[in-house]
């Protein structure tokens, strides 16, 4: 490249005692808890977009998902998630996040969302561990919080890596959408809260409504890629999440099933949960069993599915749109545009593409209970951290909160990490290669190029929707083997702006976390999880092997990702699975 | 094209630099043109169907419909912000022109026409 076009970019550089990666559900949580407990420390968010509507909550959210109802403890809600994860999760985390939900929740109340309440004050609830919500504005209300805190916030910069002190984290690298800035941000402590990973597989729709995703389409897993490429552990990818949605628009189901009662029903009517998985809990069964039973009705040849909504009266019906309007616009646009009335209709159903996120199910960074991951001044919070799934809202509210009481405590009176020059230089010449290669490369590859071709290789060799989501190590192989010509490929990547820039590191970020996700999905060699993990060639649940966390890590002095295997340790005593499907005894 | 900014309706929000659909979008999807003094979709095929730029609009001037793929034309659904910001009233037309209202409670945060950017230098990156 020329001179002139290195010298064409600022420097900025920011000291901060907590840096935030991401300003999405657990960042803005991080940074308020942090500016309420230290309010010396120097505290700075990074994110993205603009904070007022990044992350998944952007569209706004009609339930908190994650909350005791009175009867509920957090010991009955470590019980139900490990139910419903098929017996395998931390928890000593899910406990810890539990104790925080009606802490994080009257704290977002008090900054002025709407839930409702009954003639006594009580809030609404909608199953056992859902209230109602008006949260069409929740983000602008946590970001109004994060900004009021005093937290200094970054919108538009785009992180695209750590910075290392030896092995301590250190900060983080990035640049600005809007200005010609390359970003050096050094801290005492890093609290990681990018969300998980979507774009992984081939999305449900096409062209110009590829992005009609449940997950947000811009959470590409870009927190789980620097901490791969620092050397983190990470825990449980090969649990997938592969959501019951409706068809076409992918709206969550939950506003149909709890909300009005919907059952499931196959073509032909039958509500086959309740009779050929009644000794999981029919209806009730684990959430992977409600995605992987319409999938093979689907494929045994009664499908259409649907959630039967026909019981409901017009009044309902209303009631059911209004409730989407605060979370899912478009699925009440869609029913306008197909002239479909969920009370004479009953709603057709689908399953998603899969995705790696730690908040409905448990992909992301191996943590201690103080979301501390495996690398030194590194904390994870949200759906980026592993170990405990069912947090939805307000479990990343909770992470956010634990992990600023940790590293605000981490940092006290901690000196400011030395970053060297050289790892500096790199970073910025990595971070901007793609677009460098404008004038240097006259043929090269788009990252949308590169994104379709991850896509095609996971969705027919690692289990995507057009498979049935099933795989076998023969497959897996074949997975690993293209995957592995992708990162050699990288500096072939040519962009011309900066959003196209974001493109490219959104597209190898995700080529590393599908790297991993096929080193976990090869190393589980039973299926614990049907339809998120459905080995053909180990169907069957294997508690007296696989009762272990699947646990990666990546060598960043050579790239080999060794597997590492965690036992499961059981904390609240009972069963860990519906008394239909206790464990076989061992064969041996 | 799933939301489209009417080029009749949208005045570029006068003279800023960063109006609200263009800030507001969490895909950094909409751009706006500084010689026709308007905003559009850009990256017509990102779009998440999420709405924060048609809420935040002053001049209403953001159509929402689905792609052609996902429903029938001329299927509609627009938000309106009363001015005591504490509800939304969704405007929902289908594809035979039937029309359905709701009136939502929420607490929708006022939204300024411009920002200062993050140590506002020098704009418009190019090379």
């Amino acid at each position: 490249m020329e001179r002139s076009e290195q010298q064409a970019i600022n420097r900025v550089v920011h000291e901060s005692d907590i840096l935030i990666i991401g300003g999405g559900t657990s960042g803005c949580l991080a940074a308020t808890e942090l500016k309420e407990h230290y309010p010396d420390l120097d505290v700075h968010i990074v994110e993205k977009a603009h904070v007022d509507r990044s992350g998944c909550l952007a569209a706004g959210m009609n339930a908190i998902n994650a909350y005791l109802n009175p009867g509920e403890t957090a010991e009955s809600f470590v019980k139900y998630v490990r139910y419903d994860s098929c017996g395998l999760i931390r928890e000593d985390l899910v406990q810890s996040m539990a104790e925080l939900f009606e802490y994080s929740v009257k704290k977002v109340e008090n900054w002025g969302l709407p839930i409702l309440c009954d003639d006594d004050g009580n809030y609404v609830p909608r199953g056992r561990w859902n209230i109602k919500i008006n949260g069409e504005s929740l983000k602008p209300i946590l970001a109004k919080a994060a900004r009021d805190s005093g937290a200094r916030i970054h919108n538009w910069v785009v992180v695209t890596d750590l910075l290392m002190d030896g092995d301590r984290c250190a900060g983080a690298v990035g640049f600005s959408l809007r200005t010609n800035t390359f970003y050096i941000f050094k801290a005492k402590a890093v609290i990681i809260a990018t969300g998980g990973a979507a774009g992984l597989y081939k999305p449900n729709n096409a062209a110009d409504a590829q992005h009609k995703t449940w997950y947000s389409p811009f959470n590409n897993g870009a927190g789980y890629a620097m901490g791969i490429r620092a050397g983190a552990e990470m825990t449980s990818f090969e649990m997938r999440y592969v959501a019951l949605r409706t068809k076409d628009a992918i709206a969550p189901t939950g506003t149909l099933a709890l909300g009005v009662g919907a059952p499931l029903v196959n073509a032909k009517g039958e509500r086959f949960m309740q009779t050929k998985y009644r000794h999981l809990g029919g209806d009730g069964a684990p959430t992977p069993y409600r995605a992987y039973g319409p999938i093979q009705e689907v494929k045994e040849g009664r499908g259409p599915c649907y959630l039967d909504t026909t019981h409901i009266t017009e009044e309902q019906s209303r009631q059911l749109k209004s409730a989407y309007l605060d979370m899912y616009p478009s699925q009440v646009l869609y029913w306008a545009a197909n002239n479909i009335d969920p009370a004479q209709h009953p709603v057709e159903v689908q399953t998603t593409e899969p995705y790696v996120v730690g908040g409905h199910c448990q992909g992301g960074y191996w943590i201690d209970v103080d979301r501390r991951s495996t690398v030194p001044g590194l904390f994870a919070a949200g759906d980026v951290a592993g170990g405990a799934p069912f947090k939805f809202v307000s479990g990343c509210w909770a992470e956010g909160i634990i992990a600023a009481r940790a590293a605000g405590k981490e940092v006290s009176g901690m000196a400011m990490p030395q970053v060297d020059e050289a790892q500096i230089d790199a970073a910025y010449e990595r971070t901007f290669e793609p677009l460098f290669n404008y004038s240097k490369i006259k043929y090269g590859v788009r990252p949308y190029d590169m994104e379709v071709r991850l896509q095609k290789i996971m969705e027919e060799y690692a289990g995507g929707a057009s498979c049935n989501y099933e795989m076998n190590e023969e497959r897996l192989m074949m997975a690993r083997q293209h995957l592995a010509e992708l990162p050699d490929q990288f500096d072939q990547l040519v962009v011309e702006d900066t959003h196209d820039l974001m493109r490219a590191h959104e597209v190898l970020d995700r080529v590393v976390v599908a790297q991993v996700l096929v080193e976990h999905l090869m190393a589980r060699k039973e299926t614990r999880w049907p339809a998120y993990q459905t080995r053909t060639d180990y169907p069957e649940r294997d508690d007296l092997n696989w009762l272990h966390f699947v646990n990666t890590r990546r060598d960043p002095a050579n790239g080999e990702i060794s597997v590492i295997m965690h036992p499961y340790e059981q904390l609240i005593p009972g069963d860990r699975y519906h008394p239909g499907a206790a464990p076989k005894k061992p064969t041996a | 094209m799933p939301v489209i900014v009417d080029p009749d309706l949208c005045n570029g929000c006068h003279n800023a630099k960063q109006p609200p659909c263009v800030r507001m979008c969490p895909g950094d999807l909409i751009v706006k043109d500084f010689n026709s003094n308007k905003a559009y979709l850009k990256y017509v095929d990102d779009c998440w169907d999420c709405l924060p730029c048609v809420k935040a609009c002053p001049e209403e001037a953001i159509r929402f419909q689905l792609s052609y793929q996902m429903g029938y034309f001329n299927a509609t659904l627009q938000p309106h912000v009363h001015k005591d910001r504490q509800h939304i009233t969704w405007t929902c037309v289908d594809a035979k022109g039937n029309s359905e209202e709701f009136q939502i409670r929420t607490k929708v945060l006022p939204v300024a026409l411009d920002e200062k950017l993050d140590d506002d230098l020098t704009p418009d990156f190019s090379i």
